[in-house]
């Protein structure tokens, strides 16, 4: 790339002596911050190089709040750097201690959700100059799931410039340093350390009431898989023996356009009593083992997250899971939308819900205009019911209302589809195969109704749920004689985008990787002709490689 | 643009491409890069960098600039070592000052020898 190069010498003393400076122990000062250890793990595990203060304080360890995520990308940068050496059961015992009593509440830890999720979302920070002076390495989740006092944020800086030097010149010192103004690094410590700091009301109420979640028993299960469409069904969790905070999972659920069936067994650990981290097995060859992560919410009745997999995270489901009482609960309706005038068999998806098919009075309630004719069948877990609309029925979302429990927005009633669009916006894969694994990109295709006002893009707009679509790729030309389109790779029926190979392809121009920009462009109805049908579309990347993984793996596995 | 014309061959090409785009390039109006007035019909935002976990420098590893490949080192293996020494992009390639320094043991020439290289989880 054509950015200058310089030499690199003396750089590894360097790293060596702040990494030694960081550690040493500090004077007791009754007034700073921090978080006595007592635990004789940790203590022995860190304490020859984060020797504790009078207070029972390790240097720098006692000072930050993180995820468990953040404390184990700490401990394995310890043993890759400064040949710490312990048993994985040690290391385990560690983060657990760690993210248990400095960790982050619940409030500090859902802002940065997404990256424990894995999510490739977008999301914005709203400080462009700090955004810009930590993302040109790694994600501002990174950044916003930690808490550290003033010190700590300023001592970070200095890790970051002893192991990699060409830090200010990338990032922290980009200013000229002869104007007298702040430079890059210095705005962000004062930025961070008053946006994350160390002490929080937050943590403070949190950890007053922190204990392990008592989340044995039976919890429905709604989730959307992309290009899949909605999961229903059911995760039975059971407390582990001798293990508070640990439990097995057993997992049934459908996916409702195609009725495929999954069952999944698993194992958790919840850290901080509120942040699920799991791992589930299939029972079905087909499906993948998934990790997930979730959130407990503080009335522990209800979990939301993500499982996922792939070589980059990349492919998911967005869960929530909800406490089942022990009456009928519903989860939601297939099909999602249906026509006015039009009659059509909806399966409601949820539990117990066998007593609703006894008689015409205790049929599921699906709003003005939408007719219930008859429940065509059940198994408790699902529910058919026959329904008509009326033709003068007024377009919106319907509550679905069975018993005491209802499920908001269940079946929408439209009179056309105005438009056709394609989730997400902007897509990005990595070529893979040979050396490197690929990232996959799942497109979506969703119908929407433009609302009463008649006008797309407005809050009125009603979301008809996912269609069969059909998919292609074309041409974002960027450069004369653009010709991506022919080397990036390929889009299956079903909306997900396969890359090409790694490697240097000698067929291109320049040998250049199969990479690109292309639109994905979704067609309704699939059978629509050249020109004809609604078409939505968007943006893909594909991209290279990344030849090193920063991100932790396992503080799932207990 | 009325009282402007091209005096090379590059901006010759410009006003022929926003006159007519090339076929591929449908449809038409999406000639990005030379875009005239305001975007094209469709035309999501630009994707936001990182995307999530993502990593990214600028001009950065996974997008140019402008969102796009069209600015990338290009093939990256004729690249991988010098920023592997040079420590340049420390969050995509393993960094020979502190993580691997032996990575491209196995390795004489990147462009040929690619396959030899590792995956790093330091």
């Amino acid at each position: 790339m054509p950015q200058p190069r310089l030499k690199l010498l003396g750089c590894v003393p360097l790293a060596a002596l702040l990494a030694a400076a960081g550690a040493a122990a500090q004077p007791a000062e009754t007034n700073r911050p921090g978080i006595p250890i007592d635990d004789e793990t940790v203590r022995q595990a860190c304490g020859s190089c984060h020797q504790p203060d009078d207070e029972g304080r390790l240097s720098r360890i006692s000072f930050r709040r993180t995820t468990p995520e953040g404390w184990q990308q700490t401990i394995r940068r310890m043993v890759t750097l400064n040949g710490v050496t312990l048993t994985p059961e040690t290391a385990r015992n560690v983060v657990r201690h760690l993210a248990n009593n400095l960790g982050l509440a619940p409030a500090e830890a859902l802002d940065a959700a997404w990256e424990a999720e894995r999510r490739s979302d977008d999301q914005p920070y709203d400080d462009a100059d700090v955004e810009e002076t930590c993302t040109q390495c790694h994600s501002m989740g990174r950044v916003i799931s930690q808490r550290r006092t003033g010190e700590e944020w300023s001592l970070l800086m200095a890790m970051h410039r002893g192991y990699y030097p060409f830090t200010d010149f990338q990032a922290f010192r980009r200013g000229d340093p002869g104007d007298g103004k702040p430079q890059a690094v210095d705005r962000a410590v004062a930025h961070l350390s008053e946006r994350f700091p160390f002490e929080t009301a937050a943590w403070s109420a949190w950890s007053a009431t922190m204990r392990p979640p008592r989340l044995g028993g039976a919890w429905l299960l709604r989730g959307h898989a992309p290009g899949r469409g909605a999961v229903y069904g059911q995760v039975t969790i059971t407390p582990l023996a001798g293990a508070e905070d640990e439990f097995t999972t057993e997992a049934t659920y459908t996916y409702a356009r195609t009725g495929r069936q999954v069952e999944r067994t698993g194992r958790a650990i919840v850290y901080t009593g509120f942040q699920w981290r799991g791992r589930s097995i299939p029972g079905d060859p087909g499906e993948d083992e998934l990790r997930e992560v979730m959130f407990v919410e503080r009335d522990r009745r209800t979990m939301r997250g993500r499982w996922f997999t792939g070589g980059y995270d990349e492919t998911g489901i967005d869960v929530t899971l909800e406490r089942l009482a022990g009456g009928p609960a519903v989860a939601g309706a297939h099909p999602p939308s249906i026509q006015a005038g039009a009659a059509a068999t909806v399966r409601v998806h949820g539990r117990n819900l066998a007593a609703a098919a006894e008689s015409a009075d205790t049929f599921p309630d699906l709003g003005p205009g939408v007719s219930v004719l008859a429940v065509t069948g059940t198994t408790g877990d699902w529910l058919d019911v026959h329904v008509r609309v009326d033709p003068d029925a007024a377009t919106g979302a319907r509550d679905l209302v069975l018993d005491q429990t209802a499920a908001t927005g269940a079946l929408t009633v439209y009179d056309d589809v105005d438009r056709i669009e394609v989730t997400p916006r902007a897509g990005m894969a990595r070529v893979g195969g040979v050396r490197f694994p690929k990232q996959f990109q799942q497109f979506e295709a969703r119908a929407w109704h433009n609302g009463p006002d008649g006008e797309p893009a407005t809050e009125d707009d009603l979301d008809l749920g996912m269609v069969d679509a059909r998919w292609s790729i074309e041409e974002y030309a960027v450069t004369f004689g653009d010709d991506d389109i022919r080397y990036v790779g390929a889009i299956e029926p079903g909306g997900r985008f396969i890359p090409a190979v790694d490697g240097p392809n000698v067929e291109r121009s320049g040998s250049r990787n199969n990479v690109g920009d292309v639109w994905v462009v979704a067609t309704w109805p699939p059978d629509a002709g050249d020109g004809g049908g609604l078409r939505g579309r968007a943006h893909l990347l594909v991209t290279v490689p990344l030849y090193l993984r920063w991100d932790p793996t396992a503080v799932e596995q207990p | 643009m009325r009282h402007l014309r091209a005096i090379n061959q590059k901006a010759a090409r410009v006003e022929r491409t926003v006159a007519a785009p090339p076929p591929d390039a449908a449809p038409a109006g999406d000639v990005v890069a030379l875009q005239q007035g305001s975007a094209p019909p469709q035309q999501p935002e630009g994707p936001h960098i990182p995307l999530g976990c993502s990593l990214v420098f600028q001009p950065g590893w996974e997008a140019d600039r402008n969102g796009g490949t069209a600015g990338l080192c290009q093939p990256v293996e004729r690249d991988l070592f010098d920023c592997h020494r040079g420590c340049f992009w420390p969050a995509h390639v393993p960094d020979q000052l502190n993580h691997t320094p032996d990575w491209t043991g196995k390795c004489a020439a990147a462009q040929k020898d690619w396959r030899n290289i590792d995956l790093i989880f330091p």
